[in-house]
């Protein structure tokens, strides 16, 4: 399993990263088979980082004009609603997912999660309003790496 | 301490991640282009600024952070300004690591940039994702290759989020043996790939397109020049980096908050066409062998030979790779000591982009006074807004708004702008009376 903080040094557009964290404070990647790692301004390069993982979850700050910090997940099914996605350089992380699926190099179940942002600028650090969102995120993640649900 | 925020007066700064970084403004008056401004945002500006005060020690990993897609080119371009200002030599192990180090950033980016952003165009496909349906093996191969960039800047800590490869002096870890020879095989069985890729390349119908520029680009006198040489100009020109000033300048255009470059006033191409220009006869003698092979003949005045030419240096930059690889011996210690020295440190190397160039004044302390880092794509800029004017007087204007945008989307990604990694990147403005 593959958790993946993905964000930019841009204030609360590190909000992946911080999730990462938090979960390697938890013990995450104490648990076998799952590694956590974090992306800066991946694009194109999330594609490559699939192979050979059965599992990815994947972590991202979005704008869509929710309130800041709420925390949405979206499973395949769901991806064209994850418009709110910041892109680096255009190619995001919605676009590295459905390369991957094009080239049937997809990981058998991809979750992806979306923290809500305000603003990300350049060279700040994260604000304190998604801090929350950033450890209950973790907690959430966290609590199924230790104790999956039942399948 | 406090600073001012800068107010920038473009659409959305790079950094944020947000797509439409790029501007064009066209005013047509009675079909004749009567102004044509590019805008481009430049992160690098907003890091002159946070660079200023810092510990010599800190900078490799700040500059690291500009850019996303090249923080080698950032770190080794400072890194060498430093060592150069402070009278520190490298050891032989350093000096080969950091153009294995670069090289990764070329495989990776120039593969990035073909399959994903420039390809595409020549498909009549509107993004990857299109091309992955009419030709899946390309671009699984071309992300393979993407792959096995980062993987080889990975080998020296290269993780682009604490970016600890570079230190002055040299790096701040050494691979291991078996890590080195692990990564051998990889590039060496990838190596039929990146000719298989030169030779898809070579094939694809390019518009053609004949114009007058000036190359500009780093020249070695036995290598293929990537992280060290002087500064060349297809005019006959030959400089040191710490002369960059006395023939290259900077201007600021009012049109944009970017600063414009020019050599001797006017403006000119960097990046990896310009460099082939400068440097065919330093590839390796069967990538020569290739090139006759497939027809690509230099200099070439057809910007749309790009991404041919991006294909080129993937194969120069894996087979480099595994020549300063070969006979791996982990040194003694990955760097050496460092004393700071006041003064000012110039430096420059060839980013996947073009040519980059640091100056930084340093104090007693080490501390950086100010610092000046000019960016590929500036550079670019000027050559950009002319072969768009060209281009789309040849197009026609008479095209709807939209096919205009397009076209000029096409001749922008050739030069592999930072802005130009969006599919639709372009805000166009079109005034006509």
């Amino acid at each position: 399993m593959l958790i993946l903080g993905i964000g930019s040094p841009s204030g609360d557009d590190q909000a992946g990263w911080l999730v990462a964290n938090a979960l390697k404070e938890m013990g995450a990647d104490s648990i076998a088979g799952v590694v956590v790692d974090k992306l800066d301004r991946p694009g194109a390069n999330l594609v490559a980082r699939f192979e050979s993982a059965n599992h990815v979850v994947l972590i991202d700050a979005m704008q869509s004009g929710d309130a800041i910090g709420t925390i949405r997940r979206f499973g395949q099914q769901d991806w064209p609603a994850y418009r709110g996605g910041l892109s680096s350089h255009g190619f995001g992380v919605l676009a590295a997912l459905v390369l991957a699926r094009e080239l049937g190099s997809l990981p058998g179940r991809v979750d992806l999660y979306g923290i809500e942002i305000a603003a990300a600028s350049p060279g700040d650090p994260p604000g304190e309003a998604i801090r929350t969102a950033v450890q209950q995120l973790a907690r959430q993640i966290a609590n199924e790496l230790f104790e999956p649900p039942p399948a | 301490m406090t600073e001012q925020k800068r107010t920038v007066a473009i659409h959305v700064p790079v950094l944020a991640r947000v797509e439409g970084e790029g501007a064009l403004d066209l005013r047509i008056e009675d079909g004749d282009i009567r102004q044509l401004r590019l805008r481009i945002f430049e992160p690098p500006r907003y890091f002159e600024k946070f660079i200023e005060g810092r510990h010599y020690t800190e900078i490799p990993d700040m500059v690291a952070r500009i850019c996303g897609i090249c923080p080698v080119a950032y770190q080794v371009t400072a890194a060498q300004a430093f060592e150069k200002l402070f009278g520190v030599e490298l050891s032989p192990w350093a000096r080969a690591m950091r153009r294995v180090f670069y090289c990764g950033e070329w495989i990776q980016s120039h593969s990035l940039h073909i399959h994903l952003l420039a390809a595409p165009d020549f498909f009549g496909c509107g993004n990857a994702i299109e091309l992955a349906r009419i030709a899946p093996d390309e671009v699984r191969r071309g992300l393979h290759i993407q792959g096995l960039g980062n993987e080889l800047m990975d080998l020296f800590g290269a993780r682009s989020v604490h970016p600890v490869g570079v230190r002055i002096g040299g790096f701040h870890g050494a691979p291991s043996l078996a890590r080195i020879e692990a990564m051998r095989d990889k590039l060496r069985a990838a190596l039929p790939e990146a000719e298989a890729l030169i030779r898809w390349a070579a094939a694809i119908p390019m518009p053609p397109d004949d114009q007058a520029f000036v190359s500009v680009g780093m020249h070695h006198p036995d290598r293929y020049a990537i992280e060290t040489g002087d500064i060349a100009a297809s005019d006959g020109l030959l400089i040191g980096a710490e002369a960059y000033d006395e023939h290259f300048a900077e201007q600021h255009e009012l049109h944009s908050t970017a600063l414009f470059s020019t050599y001797h006033g006017k403006p000119y191409l960097v990046g990896p066409l310009a460099r082939l220009n400068l440097n065919r006869d330093r590839l390796p003698a069967n990538v020569q062998a290739l090139l006759d092979d497939v027809g690509f003949e230099l200099p070439s005045r057809n910007i749309f030979h790009s991404l041919l030419a991006r294909a080129v240096e993937i194969l120069l930059a894996l087979q480099e790779a595994l020549r300063l690889l070969d006979a791996y011996e982990v040194p003694d210690s990955p760097w050496g000591p460092v004393t700071p020295r006041a003064g000012i440190a110039t430096g420059c190397t060839e980013a996947p982009r073009g040519l980059l160039w640091h100056r930084y004044e340093m104090d007693g302390d080490g501390r950086v006074v100010n610092a000046r880092i000019v960016p590929p794509t500036s550079q670019n800029q000027g050559r950009i807004e002319e072969d768009l004017r060209l281009s789309l007087l040849n197009f026609g204007l008479d095209h709807p708004d939209e096919a205009l945008r397009l076209h000029c989307e096409k001749i922008i990604r050739n030069y592999d702008p930072c802005i130009s990694c969006a599919t639709h990147f372009l805000c166009l403005n079109v005034e006509r009376t």
